[in-house]
């Protein structure tokens, strides 16, 4: 016993000493100056266009912390090609029934961790609870404004530590034609200027009707957010088409419609680049099944000549797995992929882990691993065809800390909203340490704190959003 | 003695033009000839053989032209027999007995003549007695009308041919009732140098005149201008008219200085008939069938739906609609019918009254025609692969479709002429033109393929859309003729017209079937869902008021006579326009055939709402005013050579209004231009029957409302949107003939044209915000188009049997940029533009008409069998490189005969399309090639170095009835 004593004491000292560091410290409290905003938008009135005749109202400027706007119902605020509206943290911008925020210029909602900003309706109350409320009386999914309309001329969008709520009301003859955005539109955000920026980390996007997310084209860092209850029928949540460049990384999805995550290159423009997308650490839970359309995907799809890479993703009981599509052909010669786990509670899910009739080629690196069984994926299997996923059924249980696997009493298509779910890993998840750190990011945008992506997060070596040293999604 | 030949000339006649017929129908039609050869038989048995004869020839008096068909009567002892005059303007009685006798000879729109009585004797006489007609019209009054002294002959329209001062083809009205058409849109592909574009049915609809489009081409009902119900365009759909209203259908390929602009192609004019010199009462009735429907295929017919007019229509723009507000019976009410019996219907009354001065024509027609077509076509994907090879095509649905049409027509005109003293004579013309169309489509579309659509997942999208078209046409003209002294003549038109279309309440009710296979190829699971309903509204109406005025002054100066007019029109148009969609789902219910068990609803929000209507532009008003003054002269500067030639000033003053809020660029505008237009023609007579013609005029032509108008519809491929900056055309045009005309019906045609056409008027592939909206939108091409070629028209008769040639060669240029999507080795994919140099769309290089020709008088038998050969052509300018689609070489044969019964009664038929022939597009793309998860959606294939993508089979079509002349 005596031998222990000197240690413990050591012990219990250098625990004091090191306990003492904390009370030493510094506090410096030195003036700086701001010089105010030249153009602070004021809150004293909504923001209203009843009396010009039109829909219009132009906005640009700053809206200042910790003030409220509000936007007049029907009323499309715009962003003038030649301006800016900066959002400083702590924002919230509450939309009318019926409006739009069309961005023509330049909008930085610059949010932080402790002061976040909001683009939102008022007065609506959200019922998480899984088979809560049907898809046909949840307000998520009605559409009460029309969204963030990011025109031609849009050269930068940054969307940070930021709310973007029950968008997707369609566009209309007005704001589509102002927008110049194409007709019939009921996206909750769209950016289509293949050589401007669209920046989105560590923001929520909740609710949507179609795509919630259209990037018909354009530098995109879709870094570290979460993504609930987006598109009510049919869409894809982050749908980018031809001329995209960039990184998607770090999102959690869950209940979204159709895909989580897809590249396509259809509509390639004139003097735009080939799609080229790099995918990785992206966590994807019941993913598809509000599509009402058969042979859409439920996570990650890559089709019609996109390029680009997916690794480290996790997909959580979605219809259907990792695409690859054959026909229009995603450009197969530079897309490549590993790494990527799938859970499955039941067997017709694990039967689409490849999906039947598609190309998505599996990888040594996969889990469940490919050699799981005879029967699993066997010797002759050839690409598309059907296979018995019977042995892969509830393996490998990724151990989130607050999410039953298998899920029970409720349908897959009802889990759609995190609400008090815990997708981040235990110590004991066979997820950690998986991950493919050789990889890198597309980094296509500026990197700038305010006026381009603040931090492009490495691929993680734990699989998913989640990074057990807390790296990755923050939320 | 006399059948003998005739057998062997029909017979001769079957071969040609049955040969390829179905045995059991070639044995019915043997059946029925041979119960008319019966009848001519017996009518020529009654005759008495002595050997007496009397003949001669008939002409009309002014011209010295033959008048066939006239009818010459011979009374002997009381009893009358007549016979008509034949091809080449002579007659004869063979068979006359000893005795007195009166000849008297009478024709339509011609005085009767005197009677002509004598004594013939001695056997083996024959008398010759050569009358000459006077024309009626002429006799009555010396006010000089065009359009009015045209009659229904060959010869009548070959002398119009050849005195017109410009380039123009004729068909006459008796031509045009022995060919095997019932529209003048399918009259029109006989003349030289036109194709038509044919509906989804198979039915003619637009025509093509050497080789330069709709748009290129106007429509004129008795020389005045008649507005469109066409919802874009200004063109007319032909098929709207029923051909047998028509006394003669010009296509006049030159313009004078006195005629409208904006014709680059040509003009079509429709002369309608007018009163006759006397009581003239025809009737005729017919039925007939589509092939298509006699085996097993059934024709799908449905009940409109009540709703006229849309929610937005009925409640203001401000309404939300329900479900509740929509009436699916387009779509519960549809049957089946089990090969529907297809009718027309003509009536004309004629007659003049008050001694002579007061002319009166009445002429009806009712068409109810079933028609059809099974249709397969592959879509393109938007955009191809740039993978094996640059603009690789690929396939986004295979459609198999099937159209079940039933079309209604009727047609209402009346002529009125009215002389008030041989100074002055008035006419009303008013012409009612009405066109139900019943389409049902049924489609099975595999949707996706390779992409949801593959060997293990099929993904089949069934749709029903019911269609009614309604459209109509109405035109009231009231034309005076004043002679004001020795040498001035005045004459005016007041014209107003209406055109509407209507597409009430288009139902479409679709549905995914989802079809899961095993390796096997067998359906492991199948369900039904994905049910989705659009109810669609569409509506346009043009008004037009129009004056026109002409003073023709015509001095001596010098020794020779010119004519110099003076004149010009003002016309106002309103157009307006409506248009609307909704969509309504059915959610997550499976269909299980019980479509009224599927909950439909409006999801999207705001989507019942007409103001929240995306296409609010598609509502629209447009005014124009055009006003144009021309100067024409015409002179004889030597004796053989006439020369017309002046200046024509166009102005367009047009505006248009959306719907659009005010904060829509374009929602608004105005346009104006002037266009001075220059002609000269020129004709000179190398003989009496030989001319020889070189003319130049400039010409326009307009945007059409739809396009000009900042409107967006969905197209077949695209979506079309329109572009409010679009320049007018303008076009220069040459022309040089030589024309024969030997006599009788017989004529020899030879010309060439060449054009030069600015700021030509082209279908560009635009981005409309995001990827999935590339649309289609008209851009004046910065280039300008050559459009070249030669025709060749030949009609020659030989006794009873004619026959008839038409060739056209025409050769068009335009450079266009289109889209290049590639993939260099280890580079990315990229899209650029490269130019191509194409034709003009739809244009053929090689376009021919061939018809055989059996008309007898004698017998009463008139038999055609026309063959139309049109050559491969631009069928849809694809936005990519090389990835133009064209229509394979098309070759229709159709069959006609009218048989005389009695004096006043004839039998007649018609046998459209005998073999079958088949539409067919194709990509000039080696199918092998396609990519190899295609290539079991692509079907049949029968040409290596391309790749079949549509193809449309009508079947052939019979029409046989009576036709009553009092």
């Amino acid at each position: 016993m005596k031998k222990y004593i000197i240690p413990i004491v050591c012990f219990i000292i250098a625990i004091g000493a090191s306990s003492c560091q904390k009370w030493k410290g510094e506090h410096a409290d030195i003036y700086t100056y701001t010089t105010p905003a030249a153009n602070p938008v004021s809150d004293k009135a909504p923001l209203s266009c009843s009396g010009s005749g039109t829909s219009v109202v132009s906005v640009k400027g700053t809206m200042l912390s910790g003030k409220t706007y509000t936007v007049e119902n029907g009323c499309d605020l715009v962003i003038n090609p030649l301006d800016t509206l900066l959002m400083q943290p702590g924002v919230t911008l509450n939309m009318g029934t019926g409006t739009s925020l069309i961005v023509l210029g330049t909008l930085v909602s610059n949010g932080s961790k402790d002061a976040p900003n909001w683009i939102t309706v008022p007065g609506i109350t959200k019922n998480d609870a899984p088979g809560g409320v049907t898809p046909a009386n949840d307000p998520a999914y009605a559409g009460k404004w029309k969204g963030i309309v990011g025109g031609p001329t849009c050269n930068l969008m940054v969307l940070r530590w930021t709310h973007v709520e029950y968008g997707g009301l369609q566009e209309g003859d007005a704001t589509s034609k102002i927008a110049n955005s194409g007709a019939g539109n009921q996206y909750s955000i769209l950016f289509a200027n293949y050589k401007g920026n669209f920046i989105m980390e560590d923001s929520w996007l909740y609710g949507g009707v179609d795509d919630p997310i259209r990037i018909s084209a354009g530098k995109i860092a879709i870094f570290r957010n979460t993504f609930e209850k987006n598109g009510v029928s049919g869409g894809d949540c982050l749908n980018a088409k031809g001329g995209t460049t960039g990184t998607m990384a770090y999102n959690l999805f869950i209940g979204t419609a159709t895909n989580g995550q897809k590249a396509s290159n259809k509509g390639q423009a004139t003097g735009a680049p080939q799609t080229n997308v790099v995918m990785y650490n992206n966590t994807f839970v019941s993913g598809g099944y509000r599509q009402v359309q058969s042979g859409r995907g439920g996570c990650i799809n890559f089709e019609e000549g996109a390029a680009g890479m997916y690794y480290n993703n996790v997909a959580i009981n979605c219809r259907f797995g990792f695409r690859v599509v054959g026909s229009p052909v995603a450009d197969v010669a530079h897309l490549s992929y590993g790494n990527n786990y799938q859970w499955a509670d039941s067997l017709s899910v694990a039967n689409q882990f490849y999906p039947t009739g598609y190309i998505t080629q599996p990888q040594a690196t996969d889990i469940p691993a490919i050699n799981t069984s005879a029967k699993y994926l066997p010797s002759n299997y050839t690409l598309g065809s059907i296979y018995d996923g019977t042995d892969v059924v509830q393996k490998n249980n990724p151990m989130f800390t607050n999410f039953p696997l298998p899920t029970s009493g409720h349908a897959l298509a009802q889990y759609s909203a995190v609400g008090n779910y815990n997708f981040h890993l235990q110590a004991s998840s066979p997820l950690i340490g998986k991950g493919n750190t050789t990889i890198a990011p597309l980094i296509t945008v500026p990197l700038d704190k305010i006026y381009g992506l603040s931090e492009a997060t490495l691929p993680g070596a734990d699989l998913g959003c989640f990074q057990l040293n807390g790296g990755g999604n923050q939320h | 003695m006399i059948p003998a030949p005739i057998i062997q000339i029909s017979s001769k006649f079957q071969r040609v033009s049955l040969r390829k017929n179905h045995p059991l129908l070639m044995k019915h039609y043997y059946s029925r000839y041979r119960l008319l050869l019966f009848l001519a038989l017996s009518l020529l048995f009654s005759i008495n053989s002595i050997a007496q004869t009397i003949k001669g020839k008939v002409s009309d008096y002014k011209t010295g032209e033959p008048l066939v068909g006239a009818t010459v009567h011979l009374t002997q002892a009381g009893a009358s027999r007549f016979v008509a005059v034949s091809l080449n303007g002579s007659y004869s009685f063979k068979n006359v007995k000893n005795g007195a006798y009166q000849l008297q000879v009478n024709y339509v729109g011609y005085s009767t003549s005197q009677v002509y009585e004598g004594t013939i004797t001695s056997a083996d006489e024959t008398k010759t007695i050569n009358v000459s007609l006077q024309d009626a019209s002429q006799q009555m009054t010396e006010v000089k009308i065009t359009a009015s002294n045209g009659k229904e002959s060959d010869h009548a329209v070959r002398t119009i041919e050849k005195t017109s001062p410009m380039v123009l083809n004729i068909l006459s009205a008796n031509t045009i009732k022995l060919l095997p058409d019932v529209t003048v849109a399918n009259a029109l592909q006989r003349v030289s140098g036109v194709t038509i574009q044919r509906s989804a049915s198979g039915e003619g609809r637009y025509a093509i005149i050497r080789g330069m489009d709709q748009r290129y081409n106007s429509t004129l009902v008795n020389g005045i201008k008649i507005p469109s119900p066409d919802q874009q365009y200004r063109f007319v759909p032909m098929d709207l008219f029923p051909s047998e209203m028509l006394e003669r259908l010009e296509v006049i390929k030159a313009l004078t200085p006195s005629m409208e602009g904006d014709a680059i192609g040509g003009a079509m004019n429709l002369v309608m008939k007018s009163a006759p010199s006397h009581f003239t009462l025809s009737a005729n009735v017919s039925g007939g069938f589509s092939g298509l429907f006699s085996d097993g295929r059934l024709f799908n017919a449905f009940n409109a739906s009540p709703n006229k007019q849309s929610p937005a229509i009925v409640n203001g723009n401000n309404f939300a609609a329900t479900p509740a507000d929509f009436n699916n019976k387009a779509i519960t009410s549809g049957h089946s019918l089990n090969n529907p019996f297809s009718s027309t219907a003509g009536l004309t009354i004629g007659d003049r009254f008050a001694n002579n001065k007061l002319g009166i024509i009445v002429s009806a027609s009712y068409q109810n025609v079933y028609r059809g077509s099974d249709s397969k076509q592959l879509t393109p994907n938007a955009q191809p692969s740039p993978v094996p090879l640059p603009n690789s095509p690929q396939f986004s649905d295979a459609y198999d479709r099937t159209y079940s049409t039933q079309t209604k027509r009727v047609g209402i005109h009346n002529k009125i002429d009215y002389v008030i003293n041989d100074k002055n004579k008035l006419s009303l013309y008013n012409l009612y033109i009405h066109q139900d169309e019943s389409e049902s489509r049924f489609t099975a579309d595999t949707l996706g393929l390779g992409l949801n659509t593959t060997a293990l997942n099929k993904q089949i999208t069934i749709s029903n859309r019911s269609t009614l078209t309604q459209q109509s046409i109405y035109n009231s003209t009231l034309h005076g003729d004043h002679i004001l002294g020795k040498k001035f003549v005045f004459n005016w038109d007041g014209v107003y017209s209406v055109a509407n279309r209507h597409m009430p309440d288009r139902t479409e009710f679709s549905y995914d079937a989802n079809k899961t296979l095993n390796t096997a190829g067998s359906v492991v699971t199948e369900y039904d869902n994905n049910t989705a309903l659009v109810h669609h509204w569409e509506n346009n109406r043009d008004r037009d008021l129009s004056g026109y005025a002409n003073l023709i002054f015509t001095p001596k100066i010098g020794n020779t006579d010119v004519e110099f007019a003076v004149g010009g029109l003002y016309r106002h148009k309103t157009r307006d326009a409506d248009y609307i969609d909704y969509q309504l789902k059915g959610g997550l219910t499976y269909y299980n055939n019980n479509f009224n068990s599927l909950p439909f609803a409006i999801n999207t929000p705001a989507g019942g709402l007409g103001s929240n209507n995306d296409q609010l532009e598609n509502n629209y008003h447009i005014t124009e005013n055009d006003n144009a003054e021309y100067f024409q002269f015409k002179f004889n500067p030597l004796d053989k050579l006439q020369v017309l030639g002046g200046v024509r000033v166009e102005n367009t003053d047009m505006s248009y209004a959306t719907q659009s809020p005010i904060t829509v660029t374009e929602r608004s505008g105005n346009i104006k231009y002037t266009d001075v237009l220059p002609s000269i023609h020129l004709k000179y007579e190398l003989a009496d029957n030989q001319n020889i013609r070189a003319s130049y005029f400039a010409s326009i032509s307009r945007p059409g409302f739809g396009e000009i108008v900042p409107y967006k519809i969905t197209g077949e491929y695209y979506d079309q949107e329109g572009n409010p900056h679009l320049k007018h055309i303008t076009a220069d045009n040459y022309d040089l003939r030589y024309e024969l005309f030997p006599g009788g019906a017989d004529q020899f045609l030879i010309g060439t044209f060449y054009k030069k056409i600015y700021n030509p008027i082209e279908f560009f592939v635009v981005r409309d915000g995001g990827p999935s909206t590339q649309v289609i939108k008209p851009m004046n091409d910065a280039g300008n188009a050559t459009n070249y070629g030669l025709e060749v028209l030949a009609t020659k008769f030989f006794g009873v049997l004619g026959f008839s040639v038409n060739y056209t060669y025409t050769h068009s240029r335009i450079t266009t940029s289109k889209l290049l999507y590639q993939q260099s080795a280890g580079q990315s994919a990229n899209q650029s533009f490269v130019d191509e140099t194409r034709p003009l769309q739809g244009q053929a290089d090689n376009v021919g008409n061939a018809s055989i020709l059996f008309k007898s008088a004698k017998l009463g038998l008139d038999m055609q069998a026309a063959f139309v050969y049109t050559g491969e052509r631009l069928f849809q300018v694809s936005p990519y490189y090389n990835l133009d689609f064209y229509q394979h070489a098309y070759n229709q044969l159709d069959f006609s005969f009218e048989k005389t019964i009695t004096k006043k009664l004839s039998f007649y038929g018609k046998i459209n399309n005998i073999t079958n022939a088949a539409a067919k597009i194709y990509l000039k793309y080696p199918h092998a090639q396609i990519d190899p998860k295609q290539q079991e959606f692509l079907g049949k294939q029968d040409i290596t170095s391309q790749t079949l993508v549509q193809s449309d089979f009508y079947k052939t079509f019979f029409l046989g009835g009576f036709r009553y002349k009092f």
